[in-house]
């Protein structure tokens, strides 16, 4: 491959000078809106400046802010909110997703219409779908779910109440699990048939044939999904925003609302950035791991 | 037992399915109610439908707020296009020594969750007096979508056989006009579902809209969020404004399905 590229580039006679005028301006701008900004983020994480008292101005601080933030027990709680929610909420994407995409991996009538309506939650904004959650299914006086209760005859459950963060995980698997089901269906339909038939020729039952040829196949459309459901999931903001704000306390707040309480609800500046940092720090670490894991598996792919 | 088993299996899909999609049903169905029959349990199917609900929402003004959502999300998607093609262009194509980098960059550009830059973005903005306005949103929507262009349209120019774009270059034609005359025109499917994507991501954006705005640029899931608490007891009226705000982004999503785990994996996986 690189052979083959090195002389194609030769052939073609592309002058570097056209490629850096085609990819210049989005780096630019990208680097701009987003890179630079961070650098800002780092900056006011180490001084003090609150919006709300202009008359204590900006002063230099060092690392007061992280001190002070992981000396608040909110913020192990928003800490460990942060990690359930996204474990739980993948876990649940997953489990569910492949079930969904095994169901649809076969022949039936209306395929197409079923997996639309699968589809569809996925599109929903999250400002809807947390507040349709909230009030049409969960409402303890009016929901659906204080109707289903009543007729079983056991008494409604205030679920946003008493299970916030549980609740919230539901609302957000509903809206993502299509996409992993998406992915995996992807996946299913790729295995190739002759791989499975001369399994079956070999004689492998069909529980062996999915834990032995599928399982090994889907790997890599798993590990995509995963990692695109962490990137998202992890930075959950409207639905929580839409249905506790939150609460009860800081019982469904994860580290992007915490950061929103912190910078737009107290103009905290210095100990919002500070959490920014924090987030950044996380979602990198994390990120790491996955990517050698991706380029690994797709180091083919991607030259 | 042999036959019984795969039809089991399709009614449980069945079943799952209007399940799953009730909700959204209801939020079609509901804005169709008037407030007495939309809190009725069960959910009534049958009912007469009124217009009222949308005949309302036309007077209150949301109008304004659709209004704002489709000029950020046309225009941030076309200057995402704009800006991201060339460079996917260059990345697919002109084979550079560190296009494997460039990607990645790009890619991690776009994992950097929102809230590590907001901040100081929500400064800048303010120093500009930009805050509340539409141009803000619109750059950093654009942002928000390059990365994305960039990897799904690198993916679909290496699906163009580089016999053809050499072909052009043998004819005598210049890089650009073989660009625009033949390169393009092969992965336009391409471009309109990647342009499909951006434009429902950019829809349903709320973070950054509920960061940035007040009053005066206010887009739709700003709006809905405002729900949350007494206007949301109209569960009528309510449905009707979340209808209208889902609809374009369901619609188009309904007909991107096909490309949208390419899309959504940004290459990694074709679906």
């Amino acid at each position: 491959m690189t052979s083959y590229s090195k002389t194609a580039a030769k052939r073609s006679g592309d002058s570097p000078l056209i490629a850096r005028g085609l990819l210049w301006p989005s780096i630019i701008f990208l680097a701009l809106i987003t890179q630079i900004p961070f650098l800002v983020t780092i900056y006011l994480s180490l001084h003090n400046w609150n919006l709300m008292r202009p008359d204590m101005g900006i002063t230099f601080s060092g690392i007061s802010n992280f001190v002070d933030i992981v000396k608040r027990p909110e913020f192990w709680e928003v800490l460990k909110n942060t990690f359930l929610f996204t474990v739980f909420c993948l876990g649940m994407c997953l489990v569910s997703g492949m079930a969904l995409a095994l169901l649809l991996n076969r022949d039936f009538l209306g395929k197409g219409i079923i997996r639309t309506m699968f589809v569809s939650p996925f599109f929903i904004m999250p400002a809807v779908s947390g507040i349709v959650w909230k009030t049409v299914l969960l409402n303890p006086n009016f929901g659906f779910m204080a109707y289903l209760s009543s007729k079983l005859g056991v008494s409604p459950t205030d679920w946003l109440g008493q299970w916030p963060l549980t609740t919230i995980v539901f609302v957000v698997a509903w809206e993502w699990i299509p996409f992993f089901m998406l992915v995996l269906l992807a996946g299913l339909q790729s295995v190739s048939p002759d791989l499975m038939e001369a399994s079956l020729l070999d004689g492998a039952t069909k529980m062996q044939q999915f834990f032995h040829v599928t399982i090994p196949h889907l790997l890599r459309y798993i590990e995509v999904a995963l990692l695109l459901g962490l990137i998202f999931i992890m930075q959950t903001f409207g639905e929580i925003y839409v249905t506790t704000s939150g609460g009860p306390g800081y019982a469904s707040t994860n580290l992007s609302f915490y950061l929103y309480r912190l910078g737009f609800q107290g103009w905290d500046v210095g100990g919002a950035s500070a959490v920014g940092v924090i987030m950044v720090v996380l979602t990198t670490i994390f990120m790491t791991i996955l990517f050698k894991f991706m380029r690994r598996t797709f180091g083919g792919g991607l030259s | 037992m042999r036959k019984l088993f795969p039809s089991l299996l399709t009614s449980i899909t069945y079943l799952l399915a209007l399940i799953y999609f009730a909700p959204v049903l209801w939020i079609l169905l509901t804005g169709f109610k008037n407030e007495g029959d939309a809190v009725a349990m069960p959910p009534s199917i049958i009912f007469t439908p009124t217009l009222d609900n949308y005949r309302m929402i036309l007077e209150s003004g949301a109008g304004s707020y659709l209004g704002h959502s489709a000029v950020v999300s046309i225009l941030s998607t076309f200057l995402a296009l704009a800006l991201g093609v060339p460079a996917a262009y260059a990345l697919a194509i002109l084979k550079l020594k560190k296009a494997d980098d460039i990607l990645f960059w790009f890619i991690s550009t776009k994992m950097l969750p929102a809230v590590g830059i907001i901040i100081p973005l929500y400064l800048i903005i303010k120093q500009l007096h930009l805050l509340d306005s539409l141009i803000a949103l619109i750059v950093l929507y654009t942002a928000m979508n390059v990365p994305l262009v960039v990897w799904m349209m690198r993916s679909f120019f290496k699906d163009v056989p580089y016999d053809t774009i050499e072909a052009y270059r043998v004819d005598g034609a210049s890089g650009l006009q073989g660009f625009f005359k033949i390169t393009l025109p092969l992965v336009r499917p391409g471009i309109m579902s990647t342009a499909l994507l951006c434009l429902i991501f950019v829809w349903n954006e709320f973070f950054i809209g509920v960061s940035l705005t007040s009053t005066s640029a206010v887009t739709m899931p700003v709006y809905m969020a405002s729900f949350m608490t007494q206007e949301g007891l109209f569960w009528a009226k309510m449905s009707s404004v979340a209808s209208v705000a889902v609809l374009p982004a369901l619609v188009l999503g309904w007909f991107t399905q096909r490309q949208l785990v390419r899309g959504l994996t940004m290459g990694a996986v074709k679906g």
